[in-house]
This record gives structure tokens, C-alpha cells and sequence, in this order.
């Protein structure tokens, strides 16, 4: 008993640390002027997320996360990041300040729908949730979903992969014969 | 399940996707967009994640993973269009970019 | 006998194509003689008709060939057929008769004309629409050859189409002949509703009064027109405008008879609606009366005789509106004969004077055209109804005619005949004074040492002909002695009155004075060197043409061309064309108006999704 509440109270510290993390960085991506910093922060908020899933026992998706997104993703994000050079520009828009009150609008209208949304449909189920085995979240309960119920989506995504392999090939392919001028705006 | 509820997962995972969709609407470089971007598809995926545990259901994983997936490529395919626009010398402020006007 | 009425109205067709088709291969003098020959072989055609209807009885005298049905529709039925009856046998041998005289006649007035094939073209196809009229044997065929006959006009009328006063002298016969066909069509509509046929024999059918006064005075709408009588003949002087030998054919002898023809064709409605029957004869003694007057102050030589034409008209006009068929039929023979051979003579004159129409600028011209001189002599006696010549065989007939139909209507109408004749007498006289006596004008001076004579064969000939038959044509009807030519058309029609020969030949002395004494008066005038009419007012209002033109003008064409403008102005433009434009330019200014949202921002392009997706998200869960 003490040992659960322990361990309840341990949950809920780590969950207190990594949202905060998760919500502070994402804040901070986009807050930041500087590009490389917004980047980096981004790494830290995938790193707290990880953390989040793991509390919610997906390890495999953890895992991928890091090894994916904050691996790769965010690698060639800084690659990139590198590559344009210094840049920096106000951290805000620039244009009438009726797109910034129609986008902050906009936003908030979205996180209150999802709200109400939640609170409207699932408020009764929310609070109890279901008995789950320890293969829950283990590889091997991936592939098997992979390849039995949801074969059609993983075959989808590897298509969608290499046509976005191919793409990122020929939009980094220098042109043949010169670059043409392009008139500036 | 030990430690919080699946709302309060839920609720960093909107207040996520509502971060992101501000940075989106409101930055002017292209490359911060992008990164927004990909943290409303990370709020999604929380939020995926987090009804998984609650049903016990696998699928929300297995649909996290793909959302994965596809966001590695569209971020491919945006970075590339980054560099193309670089390399052109055209301004990257999407204040700017408008000549695909109607 | 039917092959001769069929050869008689296609040969001239025959000629119209083949010289249309062959265009400038063929020479001008082959086209003319092309259109002369075949307008004698439509006479030979006729006299064949005319010799096999001779050879049978009185009863067996009609007889209807058709070609095939043309037109069929539920139980309306119109065949293209042909009539072989005394009435359309003498009026097959009139028009081409003289049709072939005056179209050799043109051979030598147009000669050096530069669009000679495209005149006799359309000669040929006067004469044959003239014949389809004549001869269709039913309604339909002679609306057809109605319409057709209004068409050539148009097309002779304006041959020299680059003098505008020609264009539009043809546009006014053409409009004013299209309202006669309008009124006519609508009493073939009504004929088809009530009798579903139109046959010549459904005109004696059983109809209402009202029904065969509509019929009738429709029927009288297009004869009027085509035969230029009051309230339609203002665009028969204008029709001078054409050459002569058009004015000779179609406005003399032809064409303008034909409204007279329709009338005894279609007689049996006129009998069942005996107030349009009326109408016509005053309508005729009114146009007699009033052309008469504006003959007198006429200058131009062809619209003199274009006057009298109207004039003679009414009295066909007044012939068959009493009902004296016959006479009005005569009276057609012999008019075509004697006004032919003054238009051709005066053709002659003209073409001598190189153009000169003016009668104030000839005179004296016995000396110098003596032959022509004689010509014109004798068709002015025949004009004025001096005895032997034709045409007192026939005025006088009409005159009589209505003396003895007895009722006020016919007293008055030959008191009108009787003042007709004095007219005429005193018109003929001024002109022959003015063109042939007196002394030689200056014109006539000019032209006087031109030494080929009065005119080329192809001329004179024809004249020389018409010369005869205006002096003994007149001889096939002799009242109390020998009366062929009625017998023969009262089989076609029937006179609804005859006068006693006493009545006739007491008419033909009082109407023969009445033109002695308008010859002297005239002659008088002449002598002292003044015109018949001194009084300026009435001078002014009889050059006016009794203001009838310009009435018209007030009535019609003012209102008309007031409301097109205005309806251009207030409707076309700003509804009808404004609209239009402004459906494109709408389009345009809309498209650009919503063309506004592709701003090529990113940024609205994302808030635009972000709240698309918070209205989709309210649908979804309220509508499930």
C-alpha cells in the first residue's frame, strides 16, 4: 500500500516535471527569434514527451520518438538551420494586427472546442481506464498490430516515406544549366 | 493506473496543439513554422497515446507511429522547399512569399 | 391544251435560270433575245391553251392540271396545279402577249445597259410569276406568284440601284405591296379555319356574313395595294423611277391589273359580301377621280401616264365591284394594249431626248418623230374613249354598267365614270399638246439632226404592233352586235348587271362629249399658253398629291421610327445591351472580388483551416 502510493506520488512528479518541460519548451520554440534555438528547444520538448509516453506505458513509442524524431527530424532540422546560416527576424509577425487577432482567435476557439468537446463526450469514461497487460506498448504488441490489424497503414506509410524520400531528393537536386534569376519580391 | 488521469494528459496535449497553431499563424520565418508545426503533431500524438492507455487499445500507437512517420516526411519535403527558396535567394519571410496568388 | 398552259409558265422561268446560270458567258443581246423568245413561246403556249378551250363546250371550259400535292397537312390539302378557264387563258395570252412586245422592246431601250442579263433575268421572272398568278389553280400558288410579282417589281424598280430616289422608290412598293399580302394571307387563314381548303370553288361555300366580309375585305386589302388604288397608290408614281419598259410592263399593263384579276377570280365572296363589294367600286371611282386631278400638274411624262394608269384602274376597280366582270376584264385588254403602247412611246421620246423627261422642256416633237408622233396619237385617242379605238369599247361598258345597277351607289359611280372621262380627255390632251405641238424646245432642237431614225427595229415594231391592237382590239365586243369576248369570261364569272344596249350606247355619247370637251379645253389652255389648272391653291395641294405622302409620313413612318428610337434608347441600350455587358463585367468584378482570398499568405491561408476545422468540429458533434 505504501509502496503504491509511493510510487502513485512518484508518477505524478515525474508527470509534473515533464509537462512542465514539454509546455516550456514548446512555449520556447515558439518564442525564440533565432531558428537554432527554437530547434533545440524543440529536442527537449520531444525528450519530455518521450518521457510522457513512457509513463502511459508505450515504450516502443517512446523509443521511436527519440530515435526518430529527436534523432532524425530535428538532426536535419539543424542541418538545415545550419546550412540557411544566421537569420533572425522579430519573433512576431509582420501585417495587419487583425491576422494576429484572427489567429489567436482561431487558436482559441480550437483548444475550447477540444474542451468541450472531451468534457461533452467522454467525461464519464475519462476517469476510469482500462486493465492493460505488461505486453502493452512492447514491440512485439506493435509489429503484431502492424502486420495483422493494421497492415494497410503500415504499407501506406512506407509508400508515403519514399515518396517523400524521392521528393526531398529533387527538391535538393541543384538545377541543370544555372540557376535562373528569380525576381525579388 | 497510478499517476494522473487521461484529462490531464489530454489538457497538456490541447494547451500543446494550441501553442503550436499560434506559432504557425504568428511567426514569419518559414523554418519556425515548420517546428511549430511539428508540435502540434506531437500534442496530437500525446493525446493519441494517452486515450491508448485509456481503452487499452493498441491502435492509438500503432496511429501515433504513422502520424510519426508522415511528419518526418513532411518535414523532408518543407525543409527542401527551405533550401530550394534559399538557394534561389528569395526571402524567407512567408509574409513575403505570395506570388502563388489568385 | 395542258401541256401548252404548263409550257406557257415555265418557259419563262426556263429563260430567268438559264440566263442567271450563264452569267457573263452569254452576250447581253443573247440574254434579251433569250428572255423575248421565251416569252413568245409562253404565247404560243397560251394560244394553244386558248385554241383547245375554243374547241369544247361552254360547261367543259374548266380544268385544273395538277404536278403534284405540294403541301399536305392533316386534311388541308394544296396541290401544284394549274387552271386552264377562260379567265386564266385570256389573261395567259395578255401577259405574255405584250410581255413578249415589251421585252423585245427593251432589247433596243436597254441596249448598252451595262447589267442588261440581270435586267432581263428579271423579266423573265416578272413574266413568269405574273403567269404562276394568273394560272394557279388554286389560293396558295396565287399568293405565291402574288408575292413573286411584288418581288420583281422590287428588284426592276430598283435596277439602277446606284440612284437612291430608285432604292427607295422600290422599298415603298415593296412595304406597301407587303401590307396588301399581309391582309390577304390573313384572309387565306381565315379561309383555311372555316372552309380547310383553298381551292378556288370554297370561295362559293357557305359562309357567315362576317366570316365572308374578313375573307373579302382582306381579299380587297391586297388587290388594293397591288393595283395602286387610294388608300394604298402612293408608290405607284415613285415606281416610275424604273425603266421604261418596266413601267410599260408591270405598272401598266401586268402587274397592276392583277388586283382586278383577283377580284373576278374570287368573285363568289365578293357576291356574298356585298358591302366589301361596294367598298371596292368606290374605292375605284375615288382613285379614278383623285389621279385624274393630280394628272393634271404633272410634269414628269412618265408619271402622267402613271397616273392615268391608277385612274384606269379604278375604273376596273369600279367594273368589278358592281359586278360587271366582263367589262372590267375588257376594260384590262384593252388598257393593257393602249397604256403599254404610250409608256413605249414615250420610252421612245425619251430615249430620243437622251433622258429628258421633263414635258415643259419638249414640244414640238411631230416634226421630228413623226411615226412615234402617230403612235402616241392613237393611244391617246384610245385613253380618251374616242370611238373606233379599243378603249371606248370598254370604258363605256363600265359606265353603263353602273347606270343600270340602279341604286344611288350606282348612279353616283357613273357619275364618277362620266367626270373620269372629262379628266382623262383633258390630261391626254395637255400631255400630247405638251410633248408633240408648240414649238420645238431647245431639248428637242438639240437632238433633232440625230439621223437613225426614231428608234431601232426592236423598237418600233413592237410599238407598230400595240399601235393596231389599240385601234381594233377594242372590236371584240360590240354591244347589240357582237359580243364574243363577254360571253367568253362570263363563264368564269358571271356579271351581276347588264345594261340594255340603249343604256350603253346613251352612256357612250354623254362619256364621248365629256372628252371632246376636255380635248378643246385643253387645247384652248395650250393655245393661250397656261395649264388647265390656273388656281395656284388647288395647283399646290394636286402637286402635293393631296398630301397623301405626306399623311402617310405624319401617321406611319414618324410614329414608328420615333418609337424604335425610342425603344432603342430606353430598352435595347440599357437593358438588353448594358445587361449583357454587365453579366461579363459582373462576372469579372465578382471574380476579382473573390480572388481577394487567394492572397498567397500563408497565413490566411492557415487561419482560414483553423477556423474551418472549429466549424467543422461544432457540425460534426452537434449533427453526429
Amino acid at each position: 500500500m505504501l509502496v503504491a502510493t509511493v510510487g502513485n506520488v512518484l508518477v505524478w512528479a515525474v508527470w509534473v516535471g515533464a509537462a512542465f518541460a514539454c509546455l516550456g519548451s514548446g512555449i520556447a520554440v515558439v518564442s525564440f527569434s533565432n531558428p537554432f534555438y527554437s530547434a533545440l528547444a524543440l529536442i527537449g520538448n520531444l525528450g519530455s514527451l518521450a518521457v510522457l509516453y513512457l509513463l502511459l506505458s508505450a515504450e516502443f513509442v517512446a523509443a521511436a520518438q527519440v530515435l526518430v524524431y529527436a534523432g532524425a527530424v530535428m538532426v536535419m532540422f539543424l542541418f538545415v538551420i545550419a546550412y540557411i546560416g544566421p537569420r533572425s527576424d522579430s519573433p512576431w509577425m509582420g501585417g495587419p494586427s487583425w491576422q494576429a487577432a484572427g489567429a489567436v482567435l482561431a487558436a482559441g476557439a480550437l483548444l475550447v472546442e477540444i474542451v468541450v468537446v472531451i468534457g461533452l463526450k467522454a467525461s464519464g469514461q475519462l476517469a476510469n481506464s482500462e486493465k492493460i497487460t505488461s505486453a502493452f506498448g512492447s514491440p512485439a504488441e506493435i509489429g503484431r498490430l502492424f502486420l495483422t490489424d493494421h497492415l494497410l497503414a503500415f504499407e501506406i506509410t512506407s509508400i508515403v516515406l519514399l515518396v517523400a524520400a524521392v521528393g526531398g531528393v529533387i527538391l535538393g537536386a541543384h538545377a541543370r544549366g544555372g540557376a535562373e534569376e528569380v525576381p525579388p519580391l | 493506473m497510478m499517476g494522473p488521469g487521461v484529462a490531464w494528459y489530454l489538457a497538456v496535449s490541447g494547451f500543446l496543439f494550441g501553442t503550436g497553431a499560434l506559432g504557425v499563424l504568428l511567426r514569419r520565418n518559414p523554418l519556425i513554422v515548420l517546428l511549430s508545426l511539428e508540435i502540434m503533431l506531437n500534442g496530437a500524438n500525446l493525446a493519441l497515446i494517452g486515450f491508448a492507455r485509456n481503452l487499452g487499445d493498441g491502435s492509438g500507437q500503432i496511429f501515433a507511429l504513422a502520424v510519426m512517420a508522415v511528419a518526418a516526411s513532411e518535414v523532408v519535403v518543407g525543409l527542401g522547399l527551405v533550401v530550394a527558396l534559399n538557394r534561389k535567394r528569395v526571402t524567407l519571410d512567408v509574409d513575403r512569399l505570395n506570388t502563388l496568388r489568385g | 391544251m395542258i401541256w401548252g398552259a404548263w409550257i406557257c409558265l415555265l418557259s419563262p422561268l426556263v429563260a430567268a435560270v438559264l440566263i442567271t446560270l450563264g452569267g457573263t458567258r452569254i452576250t447581253r443581246r443573247t440574254a434579251g433575245y433569250l428572255a423575248t423568245a421565251s416569252c413568245f413561246v409562253a404565247f404560243g403556249g397560251a394560244l394553244a391553251s386558248f385554241i383547245g378551250l375554243l374547241g369544247r363546250d361552254g360547261s367543259q371550259r374548266e380544268l385544273v392540271s395538277t404536278a403534284w400535292t405540294w403541301i399536305s397537312g392533316g386534311s388541308y390539302r394544296s396541290g401544284l396545279e394549274v387552271i386552264v378557264d377562260p379567265l386564266s387563258v385570256f389573261m395567259m395570252l395578255i401577259v405574255s402577249g405584250v410581255g413578249a412586245l415589251i421585252v423585245a422592246y427593251s432589247i433596243g431601250y436597254m441596249d448598252g445597259e451595262d447589267e442588261e442579263r440581270r435586267y432581263f433575268a428579271y423579266m423573265a421572272l416578272f413574266v413568269f410569276s405574273m403567269l404562276l398568278l394568273v394560272q394557279g389553280g388554286n389560293l396558295l400558288l396565287l399568293l405565291a406568284g402574288w408575292g413573286m410579282v411584288g418581288l420583281s417589281s422590287y428588284l426592276l424598280i430598283g435596277f439602277w440601284h446606284e440612284r437612291p430616289s430608285a432604292v427607295a422608290a422600290a422599298k415603298k412598293a415593296f412595304v406597301m405591296n407587303a401590307i396588301g399580302d399581309a391582309t390577304m394571307a390573313l384572309a387565306f387563314f381565315l379561309l383555311i379555319l372555316k372552309g380547310n381548303s383553298l381551292e378556288f370553288g370554297i370561295l362559293g361555300g357557305e359562309f357567315s356574313s362576317t366570316v365572308a366580309t374578313l375573307v373579302a375585305l382582306g381579299l380587297l386589302g391586297g388587290a388594293v395595294a397591288k393595283s395602286a388604288q387610294i388608300p394604298l397608290q402612293t408608290w405607284l408614281p415613285d415606281a416610275m423611277e424604273g425603266p421604261t419598259p418596266v413601267s410599260a410592263l408591270i405598272h401598266a399593263a401586268t402587274m397592276v391589273t392583277a388586283g382586278v384579276y383577283l377580284i373576278v377570280r374570287t368573285h363568289a365572296i365578293f357576291e356574298a359580301a356585298p358591302k366589301i363589294a361596294d367598298l371596292a367600286a368606290g374605292l375605284g371611282a375615288a382613285t379614278l377621280l383623285v389621279a385624274g386631278l393630280i394628272a393634271l400638274v404633272q410634269v414628269d411624262i412618265k408619271k402622267v401616264i402613271a397616273y392615268s394608269t391608277m385612274s384606269q384602274i379604278g375604273y376596273m376597280f369600279l367594273g368589278a365591284g358592281i359586278g360587271a366582270y366582263g367589262y372590267a376584264i375588257f376594260h384590262l385588254m384593252t388598257h393593257a394594249f393602249f397604256k403599254a403602247l404610250l409608256f413605249m412611246t414615250a420610252g421612245l421620246v425619251i430615249h430620243h431626248l437622251d433622258g429628258e423627261q421633263d414635258i415643259r422642256k419638249m414640244g414640238g416633237l411631230r416634226s421630228v418623230m413623226p411615226r412615234t408622233h402617230v403612235a402616241f396619237a392613237v393611244g391617246g385617242l384610245a385613253l380618251m374613249g374616242i370611238p373606233i379605238f379599243s378603249g371606248f369599247w370598254s370604258k363605256d361598258g363600265i359606265v353603263s354598267a353602273a347606270f343600270a345597277s340602279g341604286d344611288a351607289l350606282g348612279y353616283t359611280l357613273a357619275a364618277a365614270g362620266l367626270v373620269g372621262a372629262l379628266l382623262t380627255g383633258l390630261y391626254t390632251t395637255r400631255l400630247y399638246f405638251a410633248v408633240w405641238r408648240g414649238e420645238q424646245s431647245d431639248v428637242v432642237r438639240e437632238h433633232a439632226h440625230e439621223g437613225h431614225g426614231e428608234g431601232p427595229r426592236t423598237m418600233t415594231v413592237p410599238v407598230g404592233v400595240l399601235t393596231v391592237l389599240a385601234t381594233i382590239g377594242g372590236l371584240v365586243v360590240i354591244p347589240g352586235v357582237w359580243e364574243p369576248f363577254l360571253y367568253w369570261i362570263d363563264e368564269t364569272a358571271e356579271p351581276l348587271v347588264q345594261a340594255t344596249v340603249t343604256e350603253d350606247y346613251a352612256t357612250s355619247v354623254v362619256a364621248v362629249s365629256l372628252a371632246l370637251i376636255g380635248f378643246f379645253l385643253a387645247r384652248r389652255a395650250f393655245e393661250k399658253g397656261r395649264q388647265v389648272v390656273t388656281n395656284p391653291g388647288i395647283w399646290r395641294v394636286l402637286e402635293h398629291k393631296l398630301y397623301f405622302d405626306e399623311a402617310y409620313d405624319a401617321l406611319f413612318y414618324r410614329p414608328a421610327a420615333a418609337l424604335s428610337v425610342a425603344l432603342r434608347r430606353n430598352v435595347e441600350e440599357p437593358v438588353v445591351e448594358r445587361s449583357l455587358d454587365e453579366i461579363g463585367s459582373g462576372t469579372i468584378h465578382v471574380g476579382g472580388e473573390v480572388g481577394r482570398i487567394q492572397s498567397g499568405l500563408l497565413r490566411i491561408y492557415a487561419i482560414a483551416v483553423a477556423f474551418a476545422v472549429c466549424v467543422l468540429v461544432v457540425v460534426f458533434v452537434a449533427v453526429r
